[in-house]
Order: C-alpha cells, then sequence, then structure tokens
C-alpha cells in the first residue's frame, strides 16, 4: 500500500463548459478508489508537470501532480 | 367579449393529465377559461392541429445583461421559452456599487464571454441597487423574468475587495441578510451561490469564501420568504457533490426552503455518478427536503482549435508536444511537410477519418462561411487530403482561428439520459441560456426535449415533457401564476406542433453589441407564443409585445 493517493488512470470527457476535461482515477491509500474531474487547464498542466505526452502516461504518478501546476 | 381566443388546439395544460381539444380565452392578461368556449373575442389564434400548453419556464439563465437591450432574451422566446431565471451561480448584476463594476463585470465575462461593448455601449448603468436592476429591465420586457439574487455580489456590497480575501465577521453577515432581505422584497425569487466558479483572473468568485454559517444565516432570511437557493456543487467530484446535497437539504429542512443544485449530467466515464446523486436525493426527499438536481436535455459538444492546446489530442504524442509549443513555433511545426506527415501518420491508416473525421466546423472565427457546418471528412474529401491534414491546413490558412467541433461528446446517450429525465425528482434545467456565448448554443434544449426524449425514444409522453417544463417548474420555484392552463393563471401559452417540434442546427450569429459574435439555434415547430395573454412572437417573428413582467 502507498502512502498517498495515485492516478490509476485517466481519460478524456466533455467537459460542461464544452471543452475537453480531463478526468482522473485516484486510488487513495486505504484502496478506495474515485474519479476527478479536471478541468482544461488543469489537466494540460497535469500532462506537462507529469511530462505527459499521452494520458495512459499518467497512471502511477502522484496526486500532488495535480496541484504542482495549480 | 375576451380579449383573445386561441381556438381548437389539443390542450396540453401543464398537470400532467391527458391533452384534450379545447379552447382557451384570455382576458386583461389571464387565462379566463379553459375547454369548449363560446363567445366572441377581439382576436382568434388558431391552433388546429397544435398543442396548446403553458410558456416554458427555463431555471437557468444567465440573461442578467441580455435583457437590459434585448428584453425577448432571444432566441429563448421563439424556443416557447416566456419565463426566464437570471442570477443564477452567485451573479447578479445588482446589488452592485459603481465602483464595483469592473470587477463583477470580469466576472460575467467568464462566464458569459460576453463582449465587452456589450457592458459600455448597450446600456446605460442607471442603478446600483435591485430595484434600479429590476426597473431598467422591466420597462421593455417581451418576456417574464424571475430573478435570482447573487451571493457574490452581496458578498460584494458589504464586504468590498475582502469579499474575495476572507471569511465574513458576525456583523458583516448581519449586514449581508439585511440586504438579502431588501433584494427578495425588490422582486428576487431566490439566491444564487458557488463552490466552483472563478474570475477572469482564475480567482474564485466572492461567494466561494464563505463559511457555512454565513450561508446559513442568508438561508434563514430565505426562508422568512420561502424563496430558493440555488448553487454550483463541486460537479467535478461526485462526493463531494454528494456531501453538498447533504448540506442542501440540511438548510432546506432548518429554514423550510428549496434548494436546487446544477449541472447534473451523464457521462459514460462514470457511468454511475446520475444514480449516486439521485439515490441521495431521494433519500433526502424522504425526510422532507427540498433539493432539486437540475439536468440539462442536450448533449455536451467538445470544441477545440489549434489556437490553444486541447485535451482532444491527449492520445497523440506527437501532436501534444507540437501543439504545446508557443504559437510562432507551433505554426512553423505545423508548416514544415516533414512534421505534418508524421502528425498525420499517428492517426493511422485511415488519415485520421475516424477520429476526426466527424468534426465538425464551427464558423464565427477565421473560418470562411461556407465551411460552417460541414464535417471535416467531407472537406477532407473536397480537397483531396487525409482528414488530418485537412485539419492542419485548414487551420493554417486561417491563422489558426478555426474552431472544430465534437457533438454528442458527453450527456448523449438518449436510452440514459431520457429515464433520467423523466424521474419525477429530476428538475430539467441548467440550460446556461445567455452564458457560453462563443462557446456553444444555450438555446433549444426545451425543442431537443420533444425530439429526443418524446418523439423519438418515448421516454416521455408530451403531456410528461410539458408538465415537467411548466407546472413543475413553477411549483418548484414558487411561481404561483405561472405554469398551467388554468382560469385565474397568467396567459403564458406556446402553441407548436408535436410533430416538428425541436431545436434547429447551431449556426454563428453576430447580433452582440459591437456586432459580438454567439451560438445560437433557431426554433423549429414553434407557431406562436403568447406572454401574458399579447402574442409575442408568431409565424416566425416577433412582434413589438412588451408583456413581460418580473415575476414572483
Amino acid at each position: 500500500m502507498t502512502s498517498e493517493a495515485v492516478i490509476i488512470g485517466a481519460q478524456i470527457v466533455a467537459g460542461h463548459d464544452g471543452s475537453a476535461e480531463l478526468l482522473v482515477r485516484l486510488r487513495h491509500p486505504n484502496g478506495a478508489e474515485g474519479p476527478v474531474v479536471l478541468d482544461e487547464a488543469t489537466g494540460l498542466m497535469l500532462m506537462k508537470t507529469c511530462g505527459a505526452t499521452h494520458v495512459d502516461e499518467l497512471t502511477g504518478q502522484s496526486w500532488r501532480r495535480i496541484v504542482e501546476g495549480l | 367579449m375576451y380579449d383573445v381566443i386561441v381556438r381548437g388546439g389539443l390542450v396540453v395544460d401543464g398537470s400532467g393529465g391527458p391533452g384534450y381539444l379545447g379552447d382557451v380565452a384570455i382576458q386583461d392578461g389571464k387565462i379566463a377559461a379553459v375547454g369548449r368556449i363560446e363567445g366572441g373575442a377581439h382576436r382568434f389564434v388558431e391552433a388546429e392541429g397544435r398543442v396548446v400548453a403553458p410558456g416554458f419556464i427555463d431555471p437557468h439563465t444567465h440573461f442578467d445583461v441580455q435583457l437590459l437591450w434585448d428584453g425577448a432574451a432571444k432566441p429563448a422566446l421563439e424556443h416557447g421559452i416566456t419565463c426566464v431565471v437570471p442570477g443564477n451561480c452567485s451573479l447578479s448584476l445588482a446589488p452592485l456599487r459603481a465602483a464595483d463594476r469592473q470587477r463583477v463585470i470580469g466576472m460575467f465575462q467568464q462566464i458569459e464571454e460576453m463582449p465587452p461593448a456589450a457592458f459600455t455601449e448597450a446600456f446605460d448603468w442607471t442603478w446600483e441597487d435591485f430595484a434600479g436592476y429590476r426597473a431598467a429591465i422591466e420597462k421593455s420586457l417581451s418576456v417574464n423574468v424571475a430573478p435570482l439574487v447573487g451571493h457574490s455580489v452581496i458578498r460584494l456590497w458589504v464586504m468590498g475587495a475582502d469579499a474575495q480575501e476572507r471569511a465574513a465577521t458576525a456583523d458583516e453577515i448581519a449586514a449581508m441578510q439585511v440586504m438579502l432581505r431588501e433584494c427578495l422584497d425588490a422582486g428576487a425569487v431566490g439566491l444564487s451561490t458557488s463552490f466552483v466558479d472563478v474570475d477572469e483572473n482564475g480567482r474564485p468568485v466572492p461567494s466561494r469564501f464563505a463559511q457555512f454559517e454565513e450561508l446559513d444565516a442568508l438561508s434563514e432570511v430565505l426562508g422568512e420568504y420561502g424563496r430558493m437557493l440555488q448553487i454550483v456543487p463541486e460537479f467535478y467530484a461526485i462526493d463531494i457533490t454528494i456531501a453538498r446535497i447533504d448540506q442542501l437539504a440540511e438548510l432546506s429542512l432548518k429554514h423550510n426552503i428549496p434548494t436546487t443544485f446544477s449541472p447534473v449530467f451523464d457521462s459514460t466515464a462514470t457511468p454511475d455518478n446520475v444514480a449516486r446523486t439521485m439515490a441521495r436525493v431521494e433519500e433526502q426527499f424522504a425526510r422532507g427536503a427540498r433539493v432539486w438536481p437540475q439536468m440539462q436535455t442536450r448533449p455536451i459538444d467538445i470544441s477545440f482549435s489549434l489556437l490553444r492546446p486541447s485535451l482532444f489530442f491527449a492520445r497523440l504524442p506527437r501532436w501534444v508536444r507540437i501543439l504545446r509549443q508557443p504559437l510562432e513555433a507551433r505554426i512553423a511545426a505545423l508548416r514544415d511537410p516533414e512534421t505534418v506527415e508524421k502528425m498525420v501518420a499517428d492517426l493511422g491508416p485511415d488519415g485520421g477519418e475516424r477520429m476526426m473525421g466527424r468534426l465538425v466546423v464551427r464558423g464565427g472565427d477565421g473560418a470562411p462561411a461556407e465551411l460552417t457546418g460541414r464535417t471535416l471528412s467531407d472537406i477532407a474529401r473536397d480537397r483531396g487530403e487525409a482528414p488530418a491534414l485537412a485539419l492542419i491546413n485548414l487551420s493554417l490558412e486561417h491563422g489558426l482561428d478555426v474552431a472544430f467541433l465534437n457533438a454528442n461528446a458527453g450527456h448523449e446517450v438518449t436510452e440514459r439520459i431520457g429515464p433520467m429525465l423523466a424521474h419525477p425528482l429530476v428538475h430539467i434545467g441548467a440550460s446556461d441560456g445567455g452564458a457560453h456565448l462563443a462557446s456553444f448554443s444555450t438555446y433549444g434544449d426545451t425543442g431537443y426535449l420533444f425530439s429526443e426524449f418524446v418523439r423519438k425514444s418515448g421516454a416521455l409522453s408530451l403531456e410528461q415533457a410539458v408538465a415537467k417544463i411548466t407546472a413543475e417548474t413553477a411549483d418548484i420555484w414558487g411561481l404561483k401564476d405561472r405554469g398551467r392552463l388554468e382560469t385565474g393563471k397568467a396567459a403564458d401559452i406556446v402553441i407548436f406542433d408535436a410533430a416538428t417540434i425541436g431545436r434547429g442546427e447551431e449556426r454563428p450569429a453576430f447580433d452582440m453589441p459591437g456586432d459580438g459574435m454567439r451560438y445560437v439555434r433557431a426554433a423549429t415547430g414553434i407557431d406562436t407564443v403568447l406572454v401574458n395573454g399579447q402574442v409575442a412572437y408568431a409565424a416566425g417573428a416577433y412582434s413589438d409585445a412588451r408583456a413581460g413582467v418580473i415575476c414572483v
């Protein structure tokens, strides 16, 4: 078990405001899993922060990467 | 002698009961009789072969600014909307001190995408308080308006710049209560707040700095009037949304107020979200709380251009790397034949037909008008190019300012959405009319309700669909005179063809102040719209009638 939440998957979804958004699935230290949707700017920043050029490359990254780019 | 008799239509009265052939008589702006009516009238409106229904009510709009120069909230009225609720998401144009206007304009532009000229050329700022704003709009209304007052502007009025910095003191909360009472006395139908929205600089709007005590105190005032609390919850995270439902339920029970939240929409990526939301809503209604989830009828589209990076390309690493570059370098890369060849090859042997072929050129930007509405597949065929190459070249030819639409990318599965909309606790709304002007059309959701979920899928009967957007909406919002074809009610009436009512294709229109652009949709199947007994729209044209009122 890791000591912090990690990204276990990500996919592109349609956002309420008409832009493409990033749905990120997190697995928490207690084993619980849940989705969170990032708006386009935040999603792009997450990919940049992680050096990812494909959404699949986000798998295994710490949840902290999400807030690093904010 | 009646003023008007609407004669010989299928009367679908908003109650949800079966429609019946009959007439509707109007006197002094009110419905005087419904049924087989003998007697004369100054005007007859023939409705044979048509449905005669109460005017539709749109409970989630941002027409606050547009109403100052367009009392019909076009094109909402031609879609059969006879009452709009502006002031959602914590933002209204009153109360607002002159010194704070620029700050709130920035917030509005973030949500509405209204061109700057709308705030500098289209109207005179003649008010600061809510009564003054009401006076400014009600002198030329063609549509009825049930305005919310925004939490963010009340906060700004009381706290000034600190409203966007910190929690309020007890004295400040008390002052907000006084101001809210003043707004409710002046015709506000409730309070809106947001836990999500940001201003033009990405800063949270003032309402997001409120602690629960503040919202509780304002809800206490709403309880004195029995008025609505509307919120935008953290809809990007279902667990937080459910926590907000619980919070709303406590406020509803404690202060005996209706509450509503939006948006609620379906995604096949998170197929359980709506079910979980509704399960919690059902639990809270069973306790006696009123927590109405608002769900839109229309699918969600994705749009993008190569002017800015988009997640649309997030499965194409080379495209991500190139489009992530500064504009000059990006254009240089897109002009390099070798790079472009590799980019197109990344799409596979079909040259992007599967991923990009159904993209639609939106128009209203740098794209030539003759391409508007055409698919990339079609355009690529004409150009003799692969779709991916056509996307690149077309963008380059117009300074990258060509927007592409990926339609029906979310909330799009009719077989899933229909039963959700038919759920007795789902409040059909969340159109966002008057907002997102440069991103997508927020008009025609009511037409889409009938074309997609009555005629096509049969998820709702004609009578159910009418009831959802008329009587049920009026009941939820406490609009006592609206929503039903009953003697004594306001004569807000829409006459439509049940076989053809729908929404037209999305198209750009340049009818905003300063020739500003927005996306709109025309209505289909709407014959006539009466507002408070006067014909406001008929045979494809707006009349000069200005019978709209602030309705409470």
